[in-house]
């Protein structure tokens, strides 16, 4: 038994060999054209709202809202260079979301269907 | 820093300079885990508030039209330059992070004061919209005054408007307080080409706050306007 | 002539985690995550006699039908007091605090969890909680069940809910972090060697119980808030009075509180999958499908909230698939008790206190099981909410299931934490004694829930006494079979035989280091196996 701590083993448990996600450098005027297309999405949808489109105006706002966030994950959170399993973690925050709203619509919208016998 | 090559002098040099800590074999797998750590977190923060917009979304669902009257008592011109200056922000901290890595620190101090600058205009334009509506009578609980068959719908609404808002500015607020922070780190040298995983994780935060707000948004401010 | 050697304090006590630094100050700013389980283990127990002492004074009251001891205002507190405590300050946090922190890095190789600075952190955030409940409970308790249904809490209960609420939500981010800092360490901190597949079954399931704990605990935290609002505002999202739904309530919370008590089991099950082939002396049965199992636990575990509100005026569609989703949630555990059971099969089995602990566990764990099977079913659990059949049922799940498993890894990995053996006669015998007073308490409830004995209640129909009277002596003698490990572990400490490395000759990475582990836990590299590698000598 000695005071001096193990050789640090030259390589943790990776399953595969990746390079290092921190070391990209992405250029500027990517940065650029992804916030300009942002602010040209928002302005589409504020547009939008102005024109009675029906429920219509609603999922062209939300699907605008999915594409924006889409552009902020992927290209200013570097997810396109991230390992897979970054990833899936910021997808199963939102996974989950839509199964909480998913199943409480099976209540909500169901209620008055088939009235409970009690 | 490759870690393949990294060699076990490389790896004692770091951890005597406080760049590695004693849990971790390498750099990259200390980058890694912290990057996946903020992830994980960011992930608890969706669903966090995916509670108010599940709220939401039943409530929406119970009273369509109520939402929509109450939407159109939103200010919808601020509420678009909220998200512009938030988005903005958003570009300009990602830019930050990476002058950092490029070592370009005076321009990072710049661009994580100006995401601090935006973020705190966010902040006082809400400031704004609050009093409007404090003066409107548009506060549940305090001097809501409503009438008309939407009446309780708007109240509704408007207890979300509060909650969410709220919770998404308080978000925000320690969001500035963090980047003004590590702006004056960052001036003072503490931040570098070899040391910015903090800088990436509070950019990763910011940038979660601005997708909150991307939905917020249309669901706000946006229901009903053609009516 | 002996070496004086660097790492041994004296001759007689080598040096370890435990005596690395001395000083209160030292564990309390301590990163080590063996002394943070330490310090959880202290506030678990803590808190598990605090439930206690509620659970008698419910037990005590309900010995006549007009309330022996209680009036109705103080029985309300008392059990919403004893639920409370015991899901959120013993329960959630037992095992994965305690025996995860210290097990896991050591399980895996690894020298700590990725963040232990977040570790203390997660500690201090459970004791400012555990203080805010406390808070309520000396400033008059709070009586509105530890659900918190509204409108009540929301509106008409004079209690303190909101302190319990800021308790709560506090100790819910202990929770959130305590499963962050788990997962990160899972996946990034395996030792060269210990792939997926290789790991013990019991860091499986600190993985799965750290999806849920981080997936479903914001919900609670949010929704407490809101609560916190509605009580402060006077209006929100739960008030009827605007068109709001006291069911949205009922499905936010459930959401996060029945993966809650996935948080409570599926640590249980990986103990059980430890203790077990160790007694047995044989590799576990079916190791991918107890890692399936579990995975698929902690998934469909989301699913199934409203099996919870089938009475509450939930659409029946909504009923029908919570339904059939509750069903479906029971067949990946009942793999697992078959496995446990094969695993016995033709193994060379022992009955030290901790394999009695295991078995109890597994038998007690199927009966609470399979009558949450039948309270799945709409049609039965119209006549049995809200009775003693389903506080039976998830007695026998939490307190015969968890709480046995619990006590049975304290046992277990007893002598790797302290370095000492405890009485293993005593614990043989507190061990039965447990057993019997556990059913002794609560098979009559199952009784009584079918006889329609509503839960909840202060005073109660006179035909009911019988079965209420041997309920509460079981009480007494479970009480005795909790307070006896105090004081034969206590004393273990002081008096108990030096361990060994490996007292039990069982398999796995922390069998491999001393007994205390030393503060870096390994002085030198553990050899990695295939997990429950028993038809091999240990390395």
């Amino acid at each position: 038994m000695t005071a001096t701590s193990p050789p640090s083993p030259p390589a943790h448990a990776r399953e595969h060999e990746h390079k290092d996600p921190g070391a990209h450098i992405t250029p500027v005027r990517h940065y650029l054209a992804v916030l300009a297309t942002l602010l040209a999405l928002l302005s589409l949808s504020a547009i939008s709202a102005l024109f009675s489109l029906g429920y219509w105006n609603t999922i062209v706002n939300l699907a605008i809202s999915v594409i924006k966030t889409l552009l902020v994950m992927l290209f200013f959170m570097h997810e396109t260079e991230a390992r897979a399993l970054t990833r899936t973690t910021s997808a199963l925050g939102f996974i989950w979301l839509a199964i909480l709203i998913g199943i409480m619509l099976t209540d909500f919208l169901a209620r008055s269907l088939v009235p409970p016998p009690w | 820093m490759n870690a393949m090559n990294a060699s076990v002098s490389e790896i004692e040099s770091l951890r005597e300079r406080g760049l590695l800590e004693k849990q971790f074999d390498d750099p990259v797998q200390q980058r890694e885990a912290a990057t996946l750590g903020m992830w994980v977190f960011l992930s608890t923060e969706i669903v966090f508030f995916g509670v108010l917009f599940a709220s939401y979304a039943i409530c929406r669902i119970l009273y369509p039209q109520g939402f929509a009257a109450a939407s159109r008592e939103t200010d919808m011109l601020m509420g678009t330059i909220e998200t512009a200056v938030l988005l903005t922000s958003s570009s300009l901290i990602a830019l930050g992070v990476r002058a950092i890595k490029l070592e370009q620190r005076k321009t990072a101090v710049w661009l994580l004061a100006g995401t601090a600058a935006l973020g705190t205009t966010f902040l006082v334009m809400h400031g704004f919209e609050y009093y409007r509506e404090y003066t409107e009578q548009l506060i549940p609980g305090l001097n809501f005054a409503r009438g008309g068959p939407y009446a309780r719908a708007i109240e509704l609404f408007f207890c979300l408007y509060y909650f969410i808002t709220g919770f998404h500015s308080l978000h925000v607020l320690a969001g500035v307080c963090v980047i003004a922070g590590l702006a004056l780190r960052v001036a003072r040298g503490s931040f570098g080409s070899e040391r910015f995983t903090t800088l990436e994780l509070t950019a990763l935060y910011w940038h979660l706050v601005d997708i909150v707000w991307i939905f917020v948004y249309p669901l706000l401010y946006l229901v009903g306007r053609s009516g | 002539m002996a070496t004086i050697d660097a790492d041994t304090v004296t001759d007689a006590v080598p040096r370890s985690f435990l005596n690395a630094e001395a000083g209160l100050g030292s564990w309390l700013t301590t990163h080590d995550h063996k002394r943070i389980a330490i310090l959880y283990s202290i506030g678990i127990t803590f808190f598990f006699f605090l439930g206690g002492i509620a659970a008698t004074l419910i037990r005590l009251n309900l010995l006549k039908p007009s309330g022996a001891l209680l009036n109705t205002e103080t029985y309300n507190k008392a059990f919403t007091f004893h639920g409370v405590v015991m899901v959120w300050f013993f329960l959630i946090p037992s095992i994965p605090a305690t025996l995860g922190n210290f097990l896991l890095p050591l399980m895996i190789g690894a020298r700590d969890v990725a963040f232990p600075k977040l570790n203390l952190v997660s500690w201090y955030l459970y004791v400012t909680g555990g203080l805010f409940t406390i808070c309520a409970l000396l400033m008059g308790g709070v009586d509105t069940g530890w659900t918190f249904y509204t409108p009540f809490s929301t509106m008409f209960s004079n209690s303190n809910v909101f302190l319990v609420i800021v308790g709560v939500f506090v100790t819910g981010f202990s929770t959130i972090f305590t499963g962050l800092n788990f997962i990160v360490t899972i996946h990034n901190l395996r030792m060269p060697g210990m792939s997926w597949f290789k790991l013990p079954l019991f860091v499986w399931a600190m993985y799965a119980v750290s999806l849920v704990m981080v997936l479903a605990t914001p919900v609670l935290a949010m929704t407490l808030a809101l609560i916190g609002l509605e009580r402060g505002l006077g209006v929100g999202v739960f008030d009827p009075a605007l068109g709001g739904d006291p069911l949205l309530f009922q499905h936010l919370f459930w959401f996060y509180s029945h993966p809650a008590v996935y948080i409570m089991i599926l640590p249980a099950m990986g103990v059980a999958s430890e203790i077990i082939p160790c007694f047995a002396q044989r590799d576990i049965f079916g190791y991918r499908f107890m890692v399936y199992a579990m995975v698929a636990i902690a998934v469909i575990g989301f699913l199934v909230w409203g099996h919870h509100m089938f009475v509450a005026g939930m659409s029946v569609y909504a009923g029908l698939v919570f339904s059939i989703l509750s069903f479906l949630v029971a067949v990946p555990s009942a793999i697992k008790v078959f496995n446990w059971t094969a695993t016995l099969h033709k193994g060379t089995i022992s009955f030290e206190a901790p394999m009695l602990y295991a078995l109890g566990f597994v038998g007690l764990f199927m009966l609470g099981g399979m009558t949450g099977l039948m309270l799945a079913a709409p049609a039965l659990d119209v006549p049995l909410h809200d009775t003693y059949f389903v506080i039976a049922h998830f007695h026998y799940v939490m307190v015969g299931g968890s709480v046995m498993a619990y006590l049975g890894g304290i046992h277990y990995w007893w002598p790797k934490i302290t370095g000492k053996l405890y009485s293993e006669p005593l614990a043989k015998f507190s061990a039965i004694l447990m057993f019997c007073g556990f059913n002794l308490t609560f098979f009559p409830q199952y009784v009584l829930g079918y006889e329609g004995m509503p839960r909840r209640y202060a005073h109660y129909a006179p035909q009911f006494q019988v079965l209420n009277v041997l309920s509460s002596a079981g009480a007494s003698i479970l009480a005795i079979s909790y307070l006896l490990p105090l004081f034969y572990l206590g004393w273990s400490l002081f008096r108990g035989t030096v361990a060994g490395d490996n007292p039990w000759n069982a398999r796995g990475l922390e069998w491999q280091t001393t007994s205390p582990p030393p503060e870096k836990n390994f002085y030198k590299p553990p050899v990695v196996q295939q997990a429950y590698a028993y038809d091999r000598p240990a390395p």
